[in-house]
């Protein structure tokens, strides 16, 4: 199966990734509106560090889902008729990626095999794999 | 027309009282955003004569359409004031983070007027804008003051803060951002201080529409790999600025011991080989795709860049070869808030007036040491700081050595040495924030690629004039200046796809014309004019001694030959005065 990867060696802290991701899924450019947060930041001026919140596939949202609203396969789709927005998923993600908009999360379906992010990122930080 | 927020936040830091208010879009008509819209406002709100450091000058961040897609290098935002170093407008390009969000807060622009009571910081969160007292923070470096702020609002929040210059009204202050990166040029961090403005602290949690957003953004990928990242961009990416340090030794402009010569033989103790060695990771900023920053840890140094300014100002022409204390100078000045180019220039000028015996500063070419302390006395206006924060137009006032005080209407050259790049003269001279190579840059034309001969004044009036309207078109977007391949007609699909409308490159010349025109009549109510556009007498009555352009000189006629070329082409009388039918249609 394939999933997104990072490498923040070659990540300058655009943002075009998630920027790209919520156009495409939610019509506007908002780094809150995203289903990735990857960020870099100087801490304190003087180290540089990542924030590395995508999606790896792993499924543990699903599974913690107790209306079983979250479909996993090759990637993850939501049935908005089962989901109540009971706000689990979110603090189950091992890697905070999920995020919130009218109630319901915002899941990574890796735009249905070709990732916008993957296809935005100028430095091939993120690649589909 | 879409793309834009609609609202311009205003602030009233006398009374902590804010509103919002739609932006004149008529005017964004005209100017599209950014730099152009910025002046727009402050050529119609700010009365002639206002005094810079005084509470009814105005500081403006300016975001403009593209902010906040995913157009590459869309990220930088616009911040303009009346300059205290110049007395002319002045707006410079911050990179960073905080124009994006100040577009996902919801505004195309934030207006500063007044002057809070005690020093302190604005955080704007949104639609709440908060006045928090920054007694913790006055006094304290830029970097400090920007990790505590980090440290509360996360490192999400996007930050422009000022050091001990800017507190102190040094007329070279800076605005800082992302650490490492500046509002350099002309003193804006200064009119920050005399607001009591430490920081404003920028919170953005939505986002930014434009018409048939999923078509748009598959075409901005498509520009962004056709033409955005190609190897005449991407060399910004491997090595930054650093890449000037060669091509302008070859080229015989790189400013040493203060422009009295334009090569160095030493250049390769410094150059980008030697500095990216130590090399500790990449950043670019928001919505960029090009990534030039380069994180260094080099001695006890820690800087983005070196930007190619900054090693000149503080190597070559300081007489300076040793990467480090390079380094460690552009540290300091970041952290003091101090513009790297003015600071370099004042203390290269304060080394010759003490090896000419003109007036003892205390300071020699090549004395790396003391040149550390002395960007800390300027920032605080302690003992010989006090002079040398005058600026070289002020400091040469005062203790004499104007000939070699290099110098526009007050602002300290950039470093490329115009005797090997005569275009350059001109463009410093008629720049409307004082000297500036970034509103016309000839030694691409003149010097890098030699498709126009440097020696001569033949032709200067219309290459810089097409430079300047180029560079005002991309400002005014704001796209970075290091998306260098960007042509004008592909700057109006960008505009028309944000905007919804099509706009053609005709349209574009039009404003970027405009924008010059505009700038002009903004100084020239203020009473700049020919007079003011001026070529430091070095560069006149001295020969270059080394490298292609040795025995070069700029005799006074061809300089007055390429004033008179430029002039005539944007219709100015020859006192270089915008008649009133072309105010008229500002």
């Amino acid at each position: 199966m394939k999933r997104l990867k990072f490498s923040k060696e070659a990540c300058i802290g655009c943002q075009l990734c998630a920027q790209a991701c919520s156009a495409m899924h939610e019509g506007e450019y908002s780094l809150s509106k995203a289903r990735i947060g990857i960020s870099s930041y100087y801490d304190k001026g003087k180290e540089l560090k990542y924030l590395d919140a995508y999606c790896t596939l792993c499924g543990i949202c699903a599974k913690n889902c107790p209306e079983g609203a979250i479909e996993f396969g090759d990637s993850l789709a939501l049935d908005s008729g089962k989901c109540t927005g009971c706000g689990t998923c979110g603090p189950a993600c091992p890697r905070s990626v999920i995020k919130y908009f009218n109630e319901k999360p915002l899941l990574c379906d890796t735009c249905g095999g070709a990732p916008v992010c993957v296809e935005i990122c100028p430095h091939g930080a993120l690649k589909y794999e | 027309m879409q793309g834009y927020q609609n609202s311009v936040l205003r602030v009233d830091l006398s009374s902590k009282e804010y509103t919002s208010e739609p932006l004149q879009m008529e005017w964004a008509r005209k100017y599209i955003g950014s730099k152009g819209l910025a002046i727009k406002y402050l050529y119609e709100e700010l009365a002639p004569k206002t005094d810079p450091f005084s509470a009814e000058n105005k500081l403006v961040l300016m975001t403009g359409p593209l902010t906040g897609t995913v157009v590459p290098c869309s990220g930088k935002l616009a911040i303009a004031s009346k300059s205290p170093a110049t007395g002319t407008i002045s707006d410079a390009s911050i990179g960073g983070h905080s124009a994006v969000r100040l577009k996902y807060a919801g505004y195309d622009a934030a207006i500063f007027e007044g002057k809070l009571p005690a020093p302190g910081y604005v955080v704007i969160r949104n639609d709440k804008v908060e006045f928090k007292d920054a007694a913790h923070l006055w006094g304290k470096g830029a970097h400090e003051t920007e990790g505590l702020l980090s440290a509360e609002y996360g490192h999400g929040a996007g930050i422009l803060c000022i050091g001990p210059a800017g507190e102190n009204l040094v007329g070279m202050a800076c605005i800082n951002s992302d650490y490492y990166r500046q509002a350099g040029r002309g003193g804006l961090g200064a009119v920050m201080g005399s607001k009591n403005v430490k920081a404003i602290v920028v919170i953005g949690d939505g986002g930014v529409k434009i018409p048939n957003i999923e078509k748009a953004t598959r075409r901005f990928i498509e520009i962004m790999k056709e033409d955005c990242l190609q190897e005449d961009n991407t060399f910004v990416y491997d090595c930054g600025t650093t890449a000037f340090l060669e091509a302008c030794n070859d080229g015989g402009i790189l400013p040493y011991k203060n422009f009295s010569d334009a090569t160095d033989e030493n250049w390769v103790k410094y150059n980008g080989d030697v500095l990216l060695a130590s090399k500790a990771g990449k950043r670019g900023c928001a919505s960029c795709a090009l990534g030039c920053g380069n994180f260094l840890k080099i001695g006890d140094a820690t800087v983005e860049g070196p930007e190619y300014e900054s090693i000149s100002a503080f190597g070559p022409n300081a007489g300076v070869s040793d990467p480090e204390a390079i380094a460690k100078a552009n540290e300091i000045a970041d952290d003091m808030g101090l513009d790297t180019i003015s600071a370099g220039d004042v203390i290269s000028w304060a080394m010759e007036m003490t090896e000419k015996g003109v007036h003892d500063f205390g300071i020699k070419f090549g004395d790396a040491a003391k040149y550390q302390e002395y960007l800390k006395l300027m920032a605080k206006r302690e003992g010989v700081g006090a002079d040398l924060a005058l600026g070289v137009k002020g400091a040469s006032e005062k203790y004499g050595g104007e000939g070699f005080a290099l110098h526009v209407k007050g602002l300290e050259y950039p470093q490329y040495e115009p005797r090997g790049s005569w275009g350059m003269s001109l463009a410093y001279a008629v720049s409307d924030r004082g000297a500036c190579h970034m509103r016309a840059y000839a030694p691409n034309e003149e010097v890098f690629a030699a498709s126009i001969p440097p020696y001569t004044p033949e032709g200067k009036g219309q290459m810089v004039y097409g430079l300047a309207v180029h560079n005002a078109i991309k400002f005014s977007l704001c796209v970075c200046d290091f998306w260098a391949t960007l042509e004008k007609g592909m700057m109006a699909e960008l505009v028309s796809l944000v905007t919804g409308e099509e706009w053609t490159e005709e349209d574009m010349n039009a404003v970027g014309e405009r924008v010059i025109n505009i700038a002009r009549a903004f100084n020239q109510r203020e009473g700049f004019s020919r007079k003011d556009d001026t070529i430091p007498g070095r560069l006149v009555a001295e020969a270059l001694k080394s490298g292609p352009a040795a025995g070069q000189k700029i005799p006074q006629e061809a300089f007055e030959d390429m004033l008179d070329q430029y002039y005539g082409i944007l219709g100015w009388d020859e006192n270089g005065m915008v008649p009133g039918s072309i105010i008229d249609t500002l």
